[in-house]
């Protein structure tokens, strides 16, 4: 007969430390973490790293990577302990970190570029009053909660859709050619489903100079936009106003070349896609004349050229975009908030952020500083054209490093080179 | 036959006090762990309970469900739109939210079940369904679209309307999990659960016996469903927001089959040992990869990790765990 295992001591004790070893495994690694470095201003910056938004997660850490030496650069009297968390891209993970995060000693949480995310994060600093600096995340509810310990420093969804068709105007204004119709076509996920609705919401209050003729949507996922650009060329638009992602710009472009589509304008009324590193690496000439309009960095701003040649020689083969961008601005304002609360308690902080007013920065646009919501309604859209393989800055004015070029000069035009 | 004795006959003794320490633990277990800890926790008995609610139809009754994510989601939706449209407490919304996904369940159960759709045709139908409903709530306002739907958060705690802090969710999950522990003990225990288990070996077999194979199968899914909404309702009041995205994600239906899966597909408490196994190994491996600074470093070793436990323990990690221990239970 099988002899019935039986529960002895040593069984149970091992059984025990095995499971305290999993359960706790994570506990010395993070005090371990928390007890490391100088008793400066800790600030946890959680971010999408890996998971399917990793690109862009990596992005936005590389400008929070280099916050230091620019803002030392700059002769700020501050340095920040920056320590990276990991949302894997879940709104439950970002929570828990962020949990952790304060947990470990983190007197400010600054992310989470994805609005899902970034909710969970802030529920968690409400509850543990801690302020969290959102540096990307367009949803409006972020700042309409009510929440004592959020500032934003991004627009809201409608901000950029409003900012970027207010370019439109600008850029015809100055060219002094204006299309008369206009296609839109957009990925059918979250964002391009909002973004559309959004377009279509806001279209008819700001008084466009030109008809939208057709929306057309498309999956993410699409292989081939074969059909859905001879439908946009059909039309005979005459601007193309695509909302992409990267991998569908890409695909966009390629088949507007095959069928030889040459809009008067390629330009986005506030997407990705376009003025990403990778679309202007596969496209090369192609991809040239295209027009972003999105929140951009200021070249004419000290702190944007410290931040461009910092990110240069730590990160030769990545561009320095929006994403990093806006992440280091959420670290000088977590350091313009130390210098002024002169302390670490939330309270403090938080009231020293409430009053923050940072005149040099790197985005384009007025002062950083935030209303009685938490968001600042200084960031300003630029109108982003890439020139050379480089997304340069063309309007507005002021700010531009390179002219305009528009209309967009067609596939076999001698200026594509 | 009381029901007590009933749901604890043929359980060791020894396994009983077990489970008596692990729930008096459970109960204190805020007073001991900080905030992140308990975090944890919490994520641990969500997983645990869906986990099993999940089990009740491929480790029970044998239909492999890929699309279960719907059930969250819908209840969620459901429970957090009557909230923030008509201020209906979820107490009272929970109702219509474990209707709609008992309903959505008895429909594809219907569909693939009457027609005879079995193993991954009948996976397809539920990722399907799944899919569908994730574009429909991408387009329909009332639930905010793809742009999610977003409830008011409130720092006071308010029991009636689910506005509160971590400790209230982790009362309430637990309650849950013990609640579908119990549930899922007692229908094991009847006829219903002996049908499911003789459909799940053989199915032709059963019918050819006398079990009423279609009906039982619907009362599986009908159930399962039912309990999966109820973690919707608890997800979407916890996290406040709800997007279709993420919502009704082939990677959320996913995540629900893993516990039971690495834990002991069919076993009840498969779910629930999976479930610290694989939010502990995750946990591990997250603080490694801020230690290291290597994004993408825990899937990595987490993949592995999973791909060695699969290997190495085909059943589970309970039914071994089980036997060591000496608590005996067997795969029904």
């Amino acid at each position: 007969m099988k002899e019935r295992p039986r529960l002895t001591r040593r069984g149970l004790g091992q059984a025990a430390a095995a499971g305290a070893a999993l359960i706790g495994a994570p506990l010395p690694l993070r005090h371990a973490f928390a007890q490391s470095g100088p008793a400066n201003l800790k600030v946890a910056l959680l971010l999408p790293t890996s998971g399917i938004q990793a690109l862009i997660g990596q992005a936005c850490r590389r400008g929070a990577d280099v916050a230091n030496d620019v803002m030392a650069d700059m002769k700020l009297p501050v340095r920040l302990e920056i320590v990276n968390y990991d949302t894997e891209s879940k709104p439950d993970v970002a929570r828990t970190q962020a949990e952790k995060a304060i947990d470990a000693g983190a007197h400010v949480l600054a992310g989470a570029f994805d609005s899902g995310q970034t909710i969970a994060i802030a529920q968690v600093a409400e509850q543990r009053g801690v302020p969290l600096i959102v540096n990307i995340a367009a949803a409006p509810q972020i700042t309409e909660q009510g929440y004592k310990f959020v500032v934003r420093n991004f627009p809201t969804a409608p901000m950029l859709i409003t900012g970027a068709l207010a370019l439109h105007k600008e850029i015809f204004k100055v060219s002094g050619t204006t299309p008369k119709t206009a296609v839109l076509m957009s990925v059918n996920d979250t964002f391009g489903t909002a973004m559309i609705n959004g377009i279509k919401a806001l279209f008819p209050r700001l008084d466009m100079p030109y008809e939208l003729v057709d929306t057309i949507s498309y999956d993410p996922a699409a292989k081939d936009l074969a059909v859905e650009v001879a439908k946009a060329k059909a039309t005979k638009a005459e601007m193309l106003m695509p909302v992409s992602r990267l991998n569908d710009a890409k695909l966009l472009v390629q088949e507007m070349v095959k069928q030889r589509w040459e809009p008067m304008a390629v330009m986005n009324p506030g997407a990705p896609g376009l003025y990403e590193q990778d679309f202007l690496k596969s496209m090369g000439k192609y991809g040239d004349f295209m027009i972003s309009n999105v929140p951009w960095l200021d070249p004419k701003s000290a702190m944007t050229q410290a931040l461009e040649k910092r990110h240069l020689a730590k990160y030769p083969n990545d561009q320095l975009d929006l994403n990093g961008g806006f992440t280091f601005e959420a670290m000088l304002i977590a350091a313009q908030a130390w210098m002024t609360a002169k302390s670490t308690k939330p309270g403090d902080l938080m009231e020293a952020l409430r009053k923050t007013k940072i005149d040099q920065h790197v985005m384009i646009g007025g002062p950083i500083q935030f209303d009685a919501k938490g968001q600042n309604v200084n960031i300003k859209a630029s109108a982003v054209e890439n020139l050379k393989r480089k997304p340069t800055v063309v309007m507005p004015l002021e700010s531009a490093a390179a002219p305009l070029v528009f209309p967009m000069p067609g596939w076999n035009d001698k200026r594509r080179t | 036959m009381s029901l007590v004795r009933r749901l604890t006959d043929g359980v060791p003794p020894r396994a009983l006090w077990a489970l008596g320490f692990l729930l008096a633990g459970l109960l204190v277990a805020p007073a001991v762990l900080g905030k992140y800890g308990l975090s944890i926790l919490i994520l641990i008995l969500y997983f645990a309970y869906v986990g099993q609610a999940w089990n009740i139809m491929m480790g029970f009754a044998g239909q492999l469900s890929l699309g279960h994510a719907l059930y969250a989601g819908l209840g969620g939706y459901v429970a957090a739109g009557l909230f923030f449209h008509y201020g209906i407490g979820p107490w009272a919304g929970v109702f219509a939210a474990v209707a709609a996904a008992a309903a959505a369940g008895a429909i594809v159960g219907y569909l693939g079940f009457r027609f005879s759709l079995a193993g991954v045709y009948f996976a397809l139908l539920t990722i399907a369904f799944s899919e569908f409903t994730r574009l429909a709530f991408d387009h329909w306002p009332w639930a905010g679209g793809s742009g999610g739907l977003f409830l008011k958060v409130d720092a006071t705690v308010d029991v009636w309307n689910l506005r509160g802090g971590p400790l209230l969710f982790y009362y309430l999950i637990l309650a849950l999990a013990v609640g579908a522990f119990i549930l899922c003990r007692a229908l094991l225990e009847s006829r219903l659960g002996r049908y499911w288990l003789a459909i799940r070996e053989d199915a032709e077999a059963a019918q050819a016996v006398g079990v009423p194979v279609l009906r039982s199968k619907m009362i599986a899914v009908v159930i399962s469903a039912a309990l999966t909404a109820l973690a919707g309702v608890w997800n979407a009041f916890y996290y406040n927001n709800l997007f279709p995205e993420t919502a009704f994600a082939m990677g959320r239906s996913i995540e629900i089959t893993l516990a039971p899966i690495i834990g002991g597909l069919g076993t009840l408490f498969g779910p629930v040992v999976g479930a610290v196994v694989l939010t502990g190994l995750g946990e591990v491996f997250t603080d490694a990869s801020e230690y290291f600074q290597i994004p993408g470093m825990k899937q990595i070793f987490y993949g592995l990790a999973l791909l060695v436990i699969v290997m190495y323990r085909p059943a589970g990690v309970w039914p071994w765990l089980a036997e060591r221990l000496g608590f005996g239970e067997r795969r029904p």
